[in-house]
């Protein structure tokens, strides 16, 4: 098993990880708009039959 | 001339003790059931500032649609390339092997679009009423709050969770992991699922398409996987869990150029409704003018000749 399936990560987060740190590692003239693209607005609440309102999930 | 005005003035006074309309009727006091200058000046006045609210939302929509569709060209071959394996492996998906579903549901927070949101919420209710849904468990994710508050009245059971905050800015991969981060995370351990978004035609049309997706155990367990090279189960989930962030993105890009061209065309439209408005109620305000400066020059004559006939 992969180690990080095995340390409770999904591919998803695996992956966004990776492009956060390829982001950092870009040159200084590309890195403004790359950092721009990482920017999240969405909120994620859960619902259990009525509303259970729930913080923003982890990325 | 005071005498007279005194007279009129009495004569008036003893109509009104009877509770009768008065003669002697000032200017502003007209009969019932017409407005009133003022009330058509003031309604002209607030129709005017709706056509100018509107004209600006136009504008605005246009200048972030323009940006859309450029990020739009960009972002199709995420959805087009993560369909074409599902089709292509000719993923099984007869009763017997889907026995939960999941519906995602991509709208906005944001209303005055037209028919995006409710087109979207019709989709979801005709869904989940066929014959096929009845004996699946199905569960729905709403993205952004119009869907939330159509779906919640009648399908609360069924909401897995819902998105907020999404269509006000530009719309970036991270929200789309976040939202697969949800779905993956959920514990809704689901078998086959639908994205329904609106799919950008022209900036005058849209279609409600649904983009089907699959668990890893269903591919796995597809008629053609083997077109496939050195695919594990591993990979496989991998590359499931990926799609489905591909396909919410693509989604969510797709039905945001939707909706501001679909705004765009409404704002244009109200604009429109407001200026014929503007246009019928300035020549009621004009002739409700010359009505009461004509029955003014009447009075005055009546009152005039009536002198004179006095006399």
């Amino acid at each position: 098993m992969l180690y990080w399936r095995q340390a409770g990560l999904n591919y998803v987060q695996f992956s966004n990880i990776a492009s956060r740190i390829v982001r950092r590692c870009v040159q200084e003239n590309a890195k403004k708009d790359a950092i721009k693209r990482e920017e999240a607005h969405a909120r994620i609440n859960k619902w259990q039959d009525g509303k259970m309102v729930q913080t923003k999930a982890s990325n | 001339t005071k005498k007279t005005n005194s007279q009129f003035n009495s004569l008036d006074r003893s109509l009104k003790m009877f509770g009768a309309v008065s003669l002697m009727t000032p200017v502003y006091t007209q009969a019932r059931g017409y407005a009133t200058l003022k009330d058509i000046s003031m309604r002209l006045k607030s129709v005017k500032n709706i056509q100018k609210i509107t004209k600006s939302m136009k504008m605005v929509s246009a200048a972030k649609y323009a940006k859309a569709e450029k990020d739009l060209k960009a972002t199709r071959p995420y959805g087009e390339a993560t369909s074409v394996f599902s089709e292509q492996a000719e993923v099984p998906t007869e009763p017997e092997n889907v026995k939960k579903h999941l519906v995602v549901a991509v709208t906005s927070d944001r209303g005055l679009c037209g028919a995006i949101h409710t087109s979207i919420v019709k989709a979801v209710k005709a869904l989940l009423a066929e014959e096929k849904y009845q004996n699946l468990d199905t569960k729905i994710v709403c993205i952004g709050d119009k869907s939330k508050t159509m779906l919640q009245r009648v399908f609360a059971s069924n909401i897995l969770f819902s998105v907020n905050d999404v269509g006000k800015k530009n719309v970036s991969f991270m929200d789309a992991s976040l939202i697969a981060n949800g779905i993956l995370n959920s514990g809704y351990e689901f078998d086959s699922g639908e994205i329904l978004y609106n799919r950008f035609k022209t900036a005058i049309s849209y279609t409600t398409t649904n983009q089907p997706f699959y668990s890893s155990n269903l591919i796995s367990s597809a008629k053609n996987i083997g077109v496939y090279d050195s695919l594990d189960a591993e990979t496989i989930k991998c590359y499931q869990e990926y799609q489905l962030a591909s396909m919410v993105f693509y989604a969510l890009k797709e039905n945001s150029t939707s909706e501001l061209s679909s705004r765009m065309s409404a704002m244009d439209n109200a604009s429109k409704n407001a200026g014929e408005m503007i246009d019928k109620l300035t020549l009621y305000y004009n002739r409700t003018r010359q009505a009461v400066i004509t029955r003014e020059l009447i009075e005055i004559i009546s009152g005039a000749s009536a002198l004179d006939a006095k006399e």
